[in-house]
């Protein structure tokens, strides 16, 4: 198997090098797998704005306790948000995503920008981005891992729908959010 | 047979959570080395500078596509085992569309973020927050904007564009063998060192593509005998083609108006198979059908094989689609699916004239007329006349729009006028609930009589057996009083739409403003029906009785005597005060059953105990009597309807004033 060198923006100190990235066509088929047996196992795919807006209405009802309980959207889960399995597979994506990093040697505290532009620039696309990213996936009932990955493998109409709505969106608006990456 | 946690319910058990986990580990691992905690490797296919995406996205989505097939193809697992989103087409273009603008403003997706947040990227993090403030305001602006989720909304989960799953995944998989190349071109011209011409992606292209032609030679769904199990291993590609041709030149449909017209005139060796569970067929089913439950299909249909012809039909298309297909396999060459599924004939031959959204020409409008004579009629027995269950005390909104044009389900809204004469849901019939009360025997603003509530029934084109959906704006008041009038002729199957109408409207569901033209019927008053209503008589004898809970629902200072607009202030002596209004939200509509429950549970001892509900004139109180009794299951309510109107003018009868 050969592999990709390690790009430019994972910097290397001498005798501690990063482990290089795996070859993208052997991860594409073990996250395949991991889908798969998501699959087979949970009865559901992968997914992850699921536990995220999941986390949304507990930090809501910690503010407005009541107020969350009464809305129809997040009211609609209950007393327990959290106790959902999508949360548990959130958990689970940002631990294991943790392992590989610290094992890899790619931990690396920063925020990842061209050179050209503020962090502060960088960092209000990437709160923007996740606002809408956020409310996005309320509306479609899925982002990149439960819509386009798990809809896309199952052949569900609308996932795929929404995959090329995705990649349309994301060229569409990639000339006027270019210059965060400019060196 | 595989089983999941999903089609056993248990997605919310500790061990289905573990799984959850460590599905979870294993995908942040391979994310992590794909080298998905880089945002600007993330963004850069959006620049064709890097592809790792789309390849790894790909990559994953064929092999687990392919497992699938494979697992589905030789009966391991049947699809229903899995959890299919459902398909909503404008939410999912518009949600992929802003998805997409956010994921490329920001270099991030909720999968990746957590990946690239746990290995430092502190952009990542600050994308979670972004997409946690995003879920909230989505939450904030539900009412407004809620029914986006729904827009576009199919009734039936759609595969592969109507296509066979496994011919459209050939074909997916050499779109992906293409865009392959394309990516590893694009990178090139970037200067980099890519796999272009290396034999390991020509090794990869040929592998997904052979594997997913193969896949095509299985059978598209799960048997569901062992005796098609075992028959089903004699598939020949031939046979196999054959079908995808006839699929492809749509011969293997029949139209609802070419069935009902069909049966009609009762054509010789046509057999008519409703596949859907017994209790499905026994509430309705097109006149003439005969209910074969999925399992018995091969042995059942043997005696028509490849003689006549044989229509399946379902609720919808995907069942019968995937029953055709077996018998089909089996050699059968005569067997055909309803288009549209129940829904599609009902819609288009049985729904009323009045009730579409089209005026059709004369001859097409006696042709409506005979179909729904024939298949509505009394030779269909009564069975068929009536809709599948009981509905719920509050009936969903989701339930209304499938059942809508059923032919035993009545609308009646209770709206005030202009409101209704502008828009209502189609087939409604207004009534003001004022009209069902009036003074009887001098007391005033009580709910008529029985014989004069079936009158008006009747006038309505209501009848004892009809489900009835009451439709209210914000006063859920108005239509528990219909309740209680449905109640005391003894109407069994009447429920109260959830949300109300102006919820209903907000979400883009039907609505119309031409009047149903419904022709009378003679309601027939169940006798005895009304056990619940008390007179002051009734509950004399039980004031400050230990063995009664007196609820009365007006509001606190008229409870305590320091308001009154009659004869006398105060209350019934004993009576507890829970306002009407303590039950409502925000919102205007009734509180959660949970909250509901609790708060009763704090006033009433038991289920069984005896409960007596009043107000000034009965109004409020019905809501209260359809909490207690219909939403929360207390067997032992009554409902005083001359309520403190009639008490107070009773000099006779003990009053108590103060908190």
């Amino acid at each position: 198997m050969s592999s990709v060198t390690p790009t430019k923006e994972t910097p290397a100190s001498d005798g501690n090098k990063p482990l290089p990235l795996w070859n993208p066509y052997f991860a594409g088929f073990l996250l395949g797998l991991t889908l798969l047996a998501s699959l087979l196992t949970l009865g559901a795919g992968l997914g992850a704005s699921g536990g995220i807006a999941r986390f949304g209405a507990e930090v809501e009802s910690w503010i407005a306790p009541s107020h969350v309980a009464a809305s129809e959207y997040f009211g609609a889960w209950g007393a327990n948000p959290l106790a959902y399995y999508l949360v548990a597979m959130f958990v689970g994506v940002v631990f294991g995503g943790l392992i590989s990093a610290v094992f890899a040697r790619r931990i690396d505290v920063r925020v990842e920008k061209g050179a050209a532009v503020s962090s502060k620039y960088r960092l209000s696309l990437a709160l923007g981005g996740g606002v809408l990213a956020g409310y996005a996936a309320r509306i479609a009932g899925g982002c990149t891992s439960g819509q386009a990955l798990t809809g896309g493998a199952m052949l569900l109409t609308g996932s795929l729908v929404f995959m090329g709505c995705v990649f349309a969106g994301g060229y569409a608006a990639a000339y006027f959010v270019r210059r965060q990456w400019n060196d | 047979m595989i089983s999941t946690y999903f089609s056993t319910d248990q997605l919310a058990s500790p061990q289905a959570l573990l799984t959850a986990v460590l599905v979870g580990l294993a995908f942040g691992f391979v994310l992590e080395r794909a080298g998905f905690g880089s945002s600007r490797r993330l963004a850069g296919i959006f620049y064709f500078r890097d592809m790792t995406v789309l390849k790894v996205m790909f990559t994953a989505v064929i092999t687990a596509m392919l497992g699938l097939s494979f697992v589905v193809g030789m009966g391991w697992i049947s699809l229903d085992s899995v959890y299919a989103m459902p398909t909503v087409y404008g939410a999912q273009i518009v949600g992929g569309l802003l998805f997409g603008v956010g994921f490329v403003m920001s270099g991030w997706c909720p999968g990746t973020a957590a990946v690239g947040a746990a290995s430092g990227k502190i952009d990542g993090l600050v994308f979670l927050g972004g997409a946690v403030l995003g879920s909230i305001a989505f939450n904030e602006t539900f009412p407004w904007l809620g029914w986006l989720k729904n827009w576009g909304y199919q009734e039936e989960t759609l595969y592969a564009f109507g296509m066979s799953r496994t011919v459209f995944g050939a074909l997916f998989a050499m779109i992906a063998v293409a865009a392959f190349y394309f990516a590893e071109w694009a990178e090139s011209l970037h200067g980099r060192q890519t796999y272009l011409r290396s034999p390991m992606l020509k090794g990869i292209g040929l592998t997904m593509v052979v594997l997913a032609v193969a896949m095509t030679l299985l059978p598209a769904s799960a048997p569901n005998s062992p005796a098609l199990a075992a028959e089903t291993t004699l598939v020949g590609l031939e046979r196999e083609q054959g079908l995808l041709s006839s699929i492809e030149a749509g011969h293997d449909h029949v139209d609802p108006d070419h069935l009902a017209d069909r049966l009609m005139a009762s054509e010789k060796d046509l057999v008519v198979v409703d596949i859907r569970p017994a209790a499905e067929y026994e509430a309705f089913h097109i006149r003439g059908a005969v209910n074969v439950s999925l399992a018995d299909l091969a042995t059942r249909l043997a005696e028509h094989k490849n003689q006549g012809t044989i229509v399946l039909y379902s609720t919808g298309m995907t069942h019968p689609a995937q029953a055709r297909d077996a018998l089909a396999r089996l050699g059968y060459r005569n067997v055909y699916m309803l288009t549209d599924g129940l829904k599609g004939f009902v819609e288009q031959c049985l729904k009323p004239v009045s009730l579409r959204n089209e005026p059709l020409p004369p001859e097409a409008e006696a042709k409506v007329q005979a179909w729904r004579n024939y298949f509505t009629g009394q030779e269909a027995g009564p069975a068929s006349a009536s809709l599948a269950a009981t509905v719920s005390p509050l009936v969903s909104r989701d339930w209304l729009q499938e059942h809508l044009g059923s032919p035993n389900l009545k609308i009646i809204d209770v709206r005030k006028q202009p409101a209704f004469s502008t828009s209502h849901i189609p087939g409604s019939v207004r009534i003001d609930p004022e009209s069902l009360r009036s003074t009887v025997d001098g007391i005033p603003s009580v709910v008529l009589p029985a014989e004069v509530i079936a009158a008006h029934l009747g006038l309505m084109g209501i009848a004892a057996d009809d489900t009835v959906v009451i439709v209210a704006d914000e006063k859920v008041r108005d239509a528990t009083l219909v309740g209680m009038a449905l109640s005391r002729v003894g109407h069994r199957n009447w429920g109260i739409l959830g949300g109300g109408f102006d919820v209903w409207a907000s979400e883009a569901r039907p609505t119309g403003s031409a009047l149903a033209g419904v022709p009378r019927t003679a309601y027939e008053i169940e006798p005895g029906a009304d056990q619940f209503t008390v007179t002051a008589a009734d509950i004399a004898p039980l004031v400050n009785s230990p063995k009664v809970v007196i609820v009365d629902t007006r509001p606190e200072d008229y409870f305590a005597g320091e308001a009154s607009d009659e004869a006398r202030a105060g209350h019934i002596p004993g009576a507890v005060n829970r306002p009407y209004s303590t039950d409502l939200g925000e919102d205007g509509w009734l509180r959660s059953v949970a909250e509901l429950a609790q708060e009763y549970a704090k006033i009433i001892p038991s289920k069984d105990a005896h409960v007596i509900v009043h107000c000034r004139t009965g109004h409020q109180a019905s809501q209260t009597y359809f909490v207690l009794k219909h939403l929360l299951g207390y067997h032992n309510v009554q409902w005083y309807d001359g309520s403190w109107t009639d008490w107070a003018a009773r000099p006779e009868l003990p009053v108590a004033t103060g908190a």
